[in-house]
């Protein structure tokens, strides 16, 4: 058997045209291409860039500077420590609370109750919106004169600080994140418990166990491969938040993200090779989530 | 067999009601929700003036459409919408196109650099992309100015179309790979058997068995790339070449303090995707799935 | 490809140093040159970018556009663009390919780029304009490095103490006399007890409350020494830097609590809704006030922030310069330049200021005797300084103002007793600069 394959392969490898091997280049090698120079030269462009001084516009001015751009934002920079926090807390919030939540609002939706389908929905809704638009949205509700605080009673004038108050806006945000995150989640979860046997789900409820055991001993194991791949794109999404924060805030300063530090160090009017350094620390944070996202999906092939 | 019968019957009733207790619960927080949706479609259907004169939460007096016609003409919302579609149509079709070339590569012959190729393709997807966009920017200048027009990729709807394939087609290869797998290899054998050449092995043989993953992909990328802010933020200075997404940031800063109006304008802005959404949702949902599970 | 460049750019010189040679042989060869120049612009298209504004900016931009258009024969291409979204792009927008000619910032602002080769040299066009614009704003627009000029300079505003003549009346006090650090106390105490927001501050975006700290380090520590300090040649962790901050410090039991919130439009409101007694900014929101009523805005005064420290009365001001820029990298940069001249110029003025600009104009060709009360009492307050700074995000390095200045204010804002730590912490962001 064993045999009768590895000759039916070297047949079929022979039997390449040249024009076939000329294809197979061409369908492999443009996207590649692609990739390599869109992507991967860039990055190296910027690991490199790290560990210079340059202000980003004549190459004649660029300087070596070692390692100085780093142990600047180690040492004195107040607002990485402040971002990587905000990062951390976005992520724990997402692993401990949002992305339960949507698996939780999956499996009850996923009993099948009444107008299941119109629920699902609306809980998605938020998902397809921009953030762009996202950030409007709950602009109207929150800001000075919104809805909120109409509710509240305040008019602009004894407004209460949401969005720069440091002891809420992190709750605020992330709970805006994750009115979009939740659905996300929950529509990846319940795609997979539609091909759960609900019989099983029967038996054991006869059997006496409780919901909770239920879940654990035989939902969730079977759900296995979306769990992981729920907690990849959880970790990934919490280091890569960018876009509702800048559309809310504007700059980095009242709530850093990495991200947003590389933007306002990286571009605009006071460029410095520091952005350069804030990516690649952000690129050592994603290789765990990225290595581990492979290693998972590309199990038996790397045997 | 009886006891049986009646512990079932028990379940039954006993999940029947808690059925009842969950779905009002899931009932209210839906209504929570979407409230905020709910609360900017209400708000553009306000004239500006009844909110200033009588505040937010005043008995409305008139509901109009005048913020609509208003966002259209004076916000060109038109434009940008076109704008969107010139960046995502493309962008989604050759996505999808090149990542069926590789995945079918990786799939379908057995090269030793198979594996290398779809690890640094799923990863790339992964990367995060502020990483890349100064040199990206640097690089479309460089190349523009080899051709003797700067724009000829940076400010252009092609370099634009380019960065996004270029990041998203990880995501595809991955996918269409793990769904190709689930096609029979003794397809493939029998096509080469009958002297198809590489290209009719892809185009005729392949491809139509995609359709499905290409259907649910295709939405799925749609919603990504018509949604995505970054790129065009730093990528094109034309105000008027930007898509929408980019161009509500514009329409924020200047229409601040009417936010009847902005609120059409968002509106409008959402409208494509969340129409899709409802109109496609089986595809949608199954573009998800396939993401995450492997086939 | 940048050989070929720098060959072109080198011939272009030699031909300008020829051209220039030719004009001062002969006096007519510059009016040839000029009329030949006239005839290169006309049908040509240049770009124009507004930068912010909303409609009354559009507005203004097309007055002045068209008719730069009927008097050259050249087209203008004109677009709104969000200020943040330009700021924080500039650096690349000028390096790829920007419009010709847009508004922008003296000071820091615009000689960093011009050093850089991103903006164009001005000099010929600030030459032609040298009659009508007053050396100090000539020298304003001028690079101390390079001696040259990136910038065309047309408006100015005082950043200075706001308030409405009707609500100080009602407290019983007189609107023409907040002179001292006391009247200004007695102010806020005042529209406090009426609970009302005694100080109103803004400071979402980071640059809105600089404002106030260049004010009252002038007032505190006199000009050189704020200079100095956004230079490098005084200290941040200086007890005269922090005496400044205890000031500072002194303002914010009178401000609203939700000041990370808002940005100058939330103070401009507050202001405009007679939320608040008094407000720290640049007189540029006056349009909005015109906007919304003629009363509104008779209401609207400005005064010199009020005197700390006798020994500088109240002799500091921050009068940010604005002007008209032209790209290097744009498509048709002699016509950018030519557009730039028309803005800078008279009669680019009065077609500015029929369009419904309220701005005081630098030229001194602009006859001021037609000016509103409260642009007339704008020059006044600008009159009364001697020295006058440009605000500190144009006055300091753009990597250090931003990044640096900028958080640091909002962390003292939030907990006024970190200052020495935040001070510090400035302070060594300062040294790790990187020297050019």
């Amino acid at each position: 058997m064993k045999t009768a394959a590895t000759v039916k392969k070297n047949r079929s490898r022979r039997s390449l045209s040249n024009t076939d091997r000329f294809t197979l280049t061409a369908f492999v090698g443009i996207p590649t291409l692609l990739q390599i120079i869109l992507l991967w030269v860039p990055a190296v462009v910027t690991i490199i860039l790290s560990f210079t001084y340059w202000n980003g516009v004549r190459l004649k001015d660029i300087q070596w500077a070692g390692i100085q751009n780093y142990k600047n934002i180690f040492v004195n920079n107040p607002l990485f420590y402040q971002a990587l926090k905000n990062n951390g807390t976005w992520l724990a919030f997402f692993v401990l609370i949002a992305t339960p939540l949507g698996i939780l609002l999956a499996y009850q939706i996923d009993r099948g109750i009444k107008g299941h389908a119109f629920y699902e929905s609306i809980y998605y809704l938020p998902v397809v919106l921009s953030l762009a638009v996202i950030g409007i949205i709950w602009n109207f509700m929150l800001q000075p004169g919104g809805f909120v605080q109409g509710l509240m009673g305040l008019d602009i004038g004894n407004a209460i600080s949401i969005w720069g108050n440091p002891k809420i806006n992190t709750w605020v945000i992330l709970g805006v994140a994750s009115w979009r995150h939740i659905g996300y989640i929950m529509l990846l979860y319940l795609s997979g418990l539609k091909s759960v046997d609900p019989a099983l789900k029967e038996a054991a409820a006869i059997d006496g166990a409780t919901e909770w055991q239920i879940f654990r001993k035989i939902i969730f194991p079977t759900m296995q491969p979306v769990n992981i791949i729920i907690v990849v794109i959880t970790l990934i999404e919490s280091l890569r938040a960018f876009d509702l924060v800048y559309i809310i805030y504007g700059s980095p300063t009242i709530f850093p993200l990495l991200n947003l530090l590389v933007f306002q160090n990286f571009a605009g009017q006071g460029i410095s090779m520091k952005g350069a350094a804030y990516a690649v620390i952000l690129l050592v944070l994603c290789i765990v989530p990225i290595i581990t996202y492979l290693r998972i999906n590309f199990k038996e092939d790397l045997k | 067999m009886s006891t049986g019968v009646v512990q079932n019957e028990q379940y039954r009733n006993s999940q029947k009601r808690k059925d009842f207790y969950i779905s009002i619960f899931i009932g209210f927080f839906a209504f929570v929700w979407i409230f905020p949706i709910l609360w900017t479609v209400w708000t553009s259907l306000r004239p500006y003036n009844d909110i200033i004169s009588y505040g937010i939460f005043s008995w409305p007096r008139h509901i109009t459409l005048v913020n609509y016609f208003n966002a259209i003409r004076e916000m060109h919302i038109g434009v940008y919408l076109m704008n969107s579609l010139m960046v995502t149509v493309p962008s989604v079709i050759l996505t999808l196109f090149f990542g069926s070339l590789v995945a079918f590569v990786v799939t379908r012959y057995k090269f030793k650099f198979n594996l290398g190729l779809l690890l640094l393709f799923t990863a790339g997807n992964m990367l995060p992309i502020v990483l890349t966009y100064i040199p990206v920017f640097w690089m479309f200048i460089w190349v523009g100015e080899l051709f003797g027009n700067r724009n000829l990729l940076y400010n252009n709807y092609g370099g634009l179309i380019l960065v996004h394939v270029g990041f998203q087609v990880g995501f595809a290869t991955f996918v269409l790979s793990s769904y190709m797998k689930t096609i029979p290899k003794e397809i493939s054998e029998s096509a080469t058997i009958d002297g198809a050449n590489v290209f009719r092995h892809y185009w005729n043989v392949i491809l139509p068995l995609l359709r499905p993953a290409l259907a649910a992909l295709s939405v799925l990328m749609t919603t990504w790339i018509y949604n995505e802010f970054f790129w065009a933020l730093v990528l094109m200075s034309d105000d008027s070449k930007r898509p929408i997404t980019s161009a509500l940031r514009r329409l924020q800063g200047q229409y601040v303090t009417d936010f009847n109006l902005l609120a059409a304008g968002a509106i409008i802005a959402a409208s494509p995707t969340v129409i899709m959404f409802f109109v496609l949702r089986k595809q949608f949902i199954a573009g998800l799935t396939l993401g995450s599970t492997k086939g | 490809m940048s050989e070929e460049k720098n060959v072109v750019s080198r011939r272009s010189v030699l031909k300008g140093a020829a051209i220039g040679g030719a004009a001062l042989a002969t006096g007519s060869a510059l009016s040839a040159e000029s009329a030949s120049a006239a005839t290169r612009l006309k049908g040509s298209t240049v770009k124009w970018t507004t930068r912010g504004g909303g409609a009354t900016g559009d507005k203004i931009a097309k007055a002045v556009n068209d008719a730069f258009t009927k008097k050259t024969g050249a087209k203008v291409v004109a677009q709104q663009v969000n200020s943040d979204d330009f700021q924080n792009n500039f650096a690349q927008i000028l390096q790829g390919s920007p419009d010709d000619a847009f508004g922008w910032m003296a000071g820091y602002r615009s000689n960093h780029f011009g050093e850089l080769g991103l903006l164009a040299d001005l000099t010929r066009e600030i030459g032609h304009l040298k009659s009508t614009l007053p050396t100090a704003a000539i020298k304003g627009s001028t690079s101390p490095v390079t001696k040259k000029p990136y910038i065309l300079p047309t408006t100015y505003y005082p950043w200075a103490l706001h308030y409405r003549k009707s609500m100080v009346k009602d407290l019983g006090m007189n609107p023409e006399s907040i002179n001292n650090w006391d009247d200004f106390v007695k102010l806020m105490t005042l529209t406090q007890k009426k609970g009302l927001v005694g100080y109103s501050l803004g400071a979402k975006g980071g640059w809105e409350a600089m404002g106030t700290f260049d004010i009252l380090n002038a007032r505190v520590n006199g000009y050189k020494y704020h200079i100095d300090l956004l230079n490098g040649r005084a200290k941040w962790t200086d007890a005269r830097t922090k005496e400044t901050f205890k000031y500072f410090a002194q303002l914010i039991p009178f401000m609203n609590t939700n000041f990370m919130d808002i940005s100058w439009d939330g103070m401009r409101d507050l202001l405009l809704q007679k939320k608040t007694g008094a407000m720290m900014m640049g007189s540029w929101f006056a349009n909005d006030f015109k906007a919304k009523s003629q009363a509104d805005y008779d209401d609207l005064w400005v005064v010199p922030f009020p005197q700390i420290n006798p020994k500088f009365g109240r002799d500091t001001i921050d009068a940010p310069l604005d002007g008209i820029s032209v790209a290097a990298n744009g498509k048709n940069v002699s016509g950018g330049k030519a557009l730039a001249e028309f803005w800078a110029s008279p009669e680019g003025i009065t077609e500015a200021v029929k369009a419904g600009d309220t701005n005081i104009y630098v030229s001194k060709s602009f006859d001021t005797s037609s000016y509103d009360a409260f642009n007339k009492q704008k020059l006044a307050v600008l009159a009364s300084a001697s020295n006058i700074m440009f605000f500190l995000d144009r006055d300091a390095r753009g990597d250090f103002a931003g990044p640096v200045v900028g958080p640091a204010i909002q962390s003292f804002l939030q907990k006024p007793s970190d200052i020495n730590k935040i001070l510090e912490n400035v302070q060594a962001q300062w040294d790790a600069l990187p020297k050019n």
